[in-house]
């Protein structure tokens, strides 16, 4: 069937406005996302140093300084990847559990709701700061002090390795729990109850309810939400820089801060871009995992 | 079954404790010391202030150009969160009810910037905003919420909402001789109020939150927001201020989460769906 | 009308003469230094002040101040700004780096009239390349020792004074009146440096030390000797009081000497205007082994700014005889003709004549900055790691500290 022409033209000019509707956000995204991903990537291929003023092109040579000749480079992957591997079986199994108790509908709820929430939309800054006293040493800080009520003696915990990567950890799972929180309540209550009850009846303890009935139901949201969860524990900057500034030993020094240290401090800007490069690459791989398991879910869901 | 009873009392209690220790004490700690002086800070925690020196909220003005900092943090917001919401619900309007060429791959790319964590391209960033005479400024502080991945989220929920509007209303708009912006901003974004309450709500939090961009965008301490500022309470030589620095960092605090208390139910709505993306 | 005729004619006259005033132009000139402090960057205005008017312009100065913590970074950021900083205060670390990048002016034209032979040749050695200066210290401060005297007599310890007086002023003794004050007042006896000493400031807290028993980081020549069995057993010292007599404010700890948490620290004079409204006795005295260690500051042009040449002068008038003298009270000078004037022992309000010649000026005499090279940076972030481990009871503290050998020698080799 051939289209008239007055439907012609007011398809192109639906097009247009179409366009014009669009552009804004476009126009900002190839300028602020997308030329600056591309000169990252530029960047990585260059020595390139802010206080000396020099930009050459060294082909893979950042590459292979990070990879073959920095050690430092390794020690904060492995802090990544250990901040993660801590953060988020902490973070989901907390939420799981605080979920799974406001799904039965207790007294004080509605508080629990409410308070798990303060430091969500508190920013990052504060909330470091304000732990980073009540974390002091000695028994300078309330913690050390409230332990040593209990006749223990608290360590010095942003000052130790170990204890420094277990604090900044904390902070963040209770910085962010409120969000998986309401997400996974959210799912409980949408879990159908008729299965729950039929399970009940015949004779399902509430242990075995939740491992063979309720853990089954929520798991394509508990994965859908790790996998939230990690990305967004890539991005520790402000906690890290607050509490710890990567010490001690380096010990909580992840990607997002070497990168700020390489670029900011050293003033290696072209070798700063080399680690964003890994950063990006290992998000890109995170968000298509992502993106697949979402369109999994959907399509089991219906 | 009354031990049962007694047993599960107690576990409430000591849920409840819990919590509160954790989500509300650090906070009511910051309160308590805002009040006290810089001496009282450590040591044995008190319930109450000891001192309830009130001055520390004056000095906090005087140490620095503190009522600069919240200046600079609600104007980054304000502009941050109104331009998201504008630039985002047209393009979200026009990748979910005008069809165009080339509308769903440009959709796919926009998606892109959900997934780019700030830091990855934080570098070029700064060098850009350089040459283009941003140095020093809270322009990008600006830009980087509408445009930046919050941006793209806005557009993504704006999109998801038009999409399921019944087309009858267009018709009628066009029968009202409304052309396409004015159906738009007549007809369309009124009814979108749900998703512009929640964009709005996260659009804010992530502009007055923002760290690292201020840290890398702004150098002179006229230009610092809130979260730089409240890192910056030292004498002249790095010693820190403890007692100004929680009086400071209750200021920026408290408005937020009043604004929380108040809405509660958008907030958690928000972050929820935000969470899920 | 007549009336109206002669203002106006009033009127034009004035202005007529007024017009080379206004014409006269403005020299906008932004300086950027890591004070605060009001009444320090009013005494920095008013040197500005007088040089416009010596000059017959008019300078519309602004000063920057930035975080200290921050200091290099954010000074970066503005260099590289359409608005950068005209002048601005260098860090000792830092000079190699900015001295090699060319961020610096060359300052020998602006100095010709300037007398160069009144600074220490010691003094400027760090920030010349080869016979150009890039900057001119105005700040050559030693290390000195601020103590509590009210703790020291509530403790019946033997103050720093009287350990000098008996020629016994060793680090082995005060560490054994650390030890009583922590013993009997149950006060800290040691803040370190700005209460930074394990962290940013580590080398201003160890090399008092270390450089007293014979050792050092690195000297002159970039040998490193961090690693000598004498920069060993001052580590080990200090580390002892730490761990073992638990007098000295530990790591995490913020206990501070300004608010009477500790009977000591060590510090430099630009610090004891912190001390106006303490309400016990304190006193100041030169550190344990007298091996003076001196911070230094130092003023430079931006090589790329608007005015270089102006800012040059500037740079050369705010570091002249005249204003070195008015500074010297907060920034000690490296001029022999103030240094050595009656007028410098009296020129801090706050310090007593006698101690200002014994502690400060004696010990800049005397006194060696501490090292710098081009990579600090870099140095810095890599050895912190390794210093890091020094903090815990049980540390092996020659082990750690070969370890911090080895990273200084990679970079400086």
């Amino acid at each position: 069937m051939k289209k008239s022409a007055a439907a012609r033209r007011n398809a192109r000019r639906e097009a247009l406005a179409g366009y014009g509707f669009v552009l804004p956000q476009l126009v900002g995204f190839c300028l602020l996302v997308l030329l600056p991903l591309i000169n990252v990537f530029i960047y990585s291929f260059h020595n390139k140093n802010m206080l000396f003023g020099t930009n050459i092109y060294v082909g893979f040579d950042n590459f292979a300084n990070l990879f073959g000749n920095d050690p430092l480079f390794w020690l904060t992957l492995k802090n990544t990847l250990v901040f993660s591997v801590l953060l988020v079986p902490l973070n989901l199994v907390l939420a799981l559990l605080l979920a799974l108790y406001l799904g039965e509908g207790r007294p004080g709820t509605r508080y629990i709701r409410t308070v798990i929430f303060l430091p969500v939309v508190t920013s990052g800054v504060a909330w470091a700061i304000v732990w980073k006293y009540l974390l002091q040493g000695g028994t300078a800080g309330p913690i050390n002090w409230f332990l040593s009520l209990l006749g223990v003696q608290g360590p010095n915990w942003l000052l130790e390795k170990g204890w420094a990567m277990a604090a900044v950890v904390v902070n963040r799972v209770l910085k962010n729990l409120g969000t998986n929180v309401l997400i996974f309540f959210g799912a409980v209550m949408n879990m159908p109850q008729d299965v729950i009850e039929a399970a009940r009846m015949d004779g399902a303890g509430s242990f075995t309810l939740l491992r063979k009935i309720k853990l089954p139901l929520l798991m394509p949201t508990i994965l859908m939400v790790a996998i939230v969860t990690m990305i967004g524990s890539m991005r520790v900057f402000d906690t890290i820089r607050l509490m710890t500034d990567g010490g001690p030993e380096g010990s909580t020094m992840v990607l997002v801060y070497y990168i700020y240290h390489q670029a900011f401090k050293m003033f290696n800007t072209g070798y700063a871009s080399a680690i964003a490069v890994v950063l990006f690459v290992i998000v890109l791989v995170l968000t298509i995992a992502q993106w697949t398991l979402r369109k999994r879910v959907s399509h089991y869901e219906g | 079954m009354k031990a049962k009873r007694v047993t599960q009392r107690a576990g409430q209690v000591v849920m409840l404790v819990a919590v509160t220790a954790l989500f509300v004490y650090p906070f009511w700690w910051m309160l308590v010391n805002s009040l006290n002086t810089a001496a009282q800070v450590f040591g044995a925690p008190t319930l109450l202030p000891v001192s309830w020196r009130w001055r520390n909220y004056v000095e906090i003005f005087e140490i620095q150009p503190f009522a600069r900092h919240c200046v600079n943090s609600v104007l980054v917001a304000v502009v941050g969160t109104a331009g998201n919401i504008l630039v985002a619900g047209l393009s979200g309007y026009g990748f979910a009810r005008l069809r165009f060429p080339g509308r769903g791959v440009l959709f796919m790319l926009l998606l892109t910037a959900l997934m780019m964590p700030i830091e990855v391209i934080i570098v070029p960033l700064f060098f850009q905003m350089l040459g283009w005479g941003f140095d020093d400024s809270l322009v990008p502080l600006m830009l980087l919420p509408i445009f930046g991945s919050q941006g793209a989220f806005s557009a993504f929920m704006f999109r998801q909402f038009f999409v399921t509007v019944p087309g009858e209303l267009e018709e009628a708009a066009k029968l009202d001789g409304l052309g396409y912006f004015g159906t738009f901003w007549h007809i369309m974004l009124p009814i979108a109020k749900p998703v512009i309450s929640s964009g709005a709500i996260l659009a804010f939090l992530a502009a007055w939150n923002t760290y690292l961009e201020p840290l890398v965008f702004t150098s002179s301490i006229e230009k610092y927001t809130l979260p730089l500022s409240l890192n910056n309470f030292n004498d002249a030589y790095g010693q820190p201020q403890w007692n100004l620095q929680m009086a400071a960092t209750t200021v920026s605090v408290l408005p937020i989460m009043l604004v929380y208390l108040f809405f509660q139910e958008k907030v958690t709505d928000a972050m929820v769906n935000s969470g899920l993306k | 009308m007549k009336r109206f005729l002669s203002i106006l004619l009033t009127a034009i006259l004035l202005m007529a003469f007024a017009a080379p005033a206004l014409a006269e132009e403005t020299v906008a000139l932004k300086i950027a230094t890591w004070t605060s402090n009001e009444d320090q960057l009013k005494l920095l205005g008013s040197f500005v002040d007088e040089f416009a008017q010596a000059k017959g312009i008019k300078i519309d100065a602004t000063f920057e101040s930035i975080d200290f913590a921050e200091y290099n970074t954010k000074l970066l950021l503005e260099l590289q700004s359409t608005t950068p900083p005209d002048l601005y205060w260098v860090l000792e670390t830092a000079a190699p780096a900015f001295i090699a990048s060319g961020n610096l002016a060359v300052l020998n034209d602006a100095m010709a009239a300037y007398n160069p032979e009144d600074i220490a040749e010691t003094a400027l050695a760090l920030w010349k390349n080869g016979e150009d200066v890039c900057a001119i210290p105005f700040s050559t401060s030693p290390f000195v020792l601020l103590y509590n005297a009210d703790l020291f007599a509530q403790a019946g310890a033997k103050t720093p004074d009287e350990l000098i007086a008996e020629g016994n002023w060793t680090w082995e003794s005060f560490r054994e009146i650390c030890k009583q004050i922590k013993d009997k007042t149950g006060v800290w006896a040691l803040q370190t440096v700005d209460g930074q000493g394990y962290d940013a400031r580590i080398l201003h807290n160890l090399l008092p030390i270390v450089r007293a028993f014979g050792g050092d980081a690195w000297d002159e020549n970039y040998e490193v000797s961090i690693d000598s069995p004498e920069s060993v057993a001052a580590v080990q010292l200090f580390h002892d009081m730490v761990y073992v007599d638990g007098s000295v404010v530990p790591p995490g700890d913020e206990s501070s000497f300004f608010t009477g948490a500790a009977a000591m620290t060590m510090s430099q004079i630009s610090r004891v205007s912190n001390l106006d409204e303490v309400e016990w006795k304190w006193s100041m005295t030169t550190l344990p082994g007298n091996v003076p260690v001196i911070g230094q500051a130092a003023l430079g042009a931006f090589s790329r700014g608007k005015n270089v040449e102006l800012a040059s002068e500037l740079v050369a008038y705010m570091t002249s005889e005249s204003c070195v003298a008015r500074m010297a009270g907060i920034w000690p000078p490296a001029r022999y003709s103030v240094l050595e004037s009656e007028a410098f022992l009296t020129s801090n309000s706050r310090i007593d004549p006698e101690q200002m010649k014994n502690a400060v000026a004696a010990s800049i005499a005397t006194g060696r900055v501490l090292p710098s090279h081009q990579l600090y940076p870099q140095i810095e972030v890599e050895a912190k790691m390794a210093y890091d481990k020094l903090w815990k009871a049980d540390a092996d503290v020659a082990a750690i500290l070969s370890e911090v050998a080895g990273i200084y020698r990679k970079y400086l080799k």
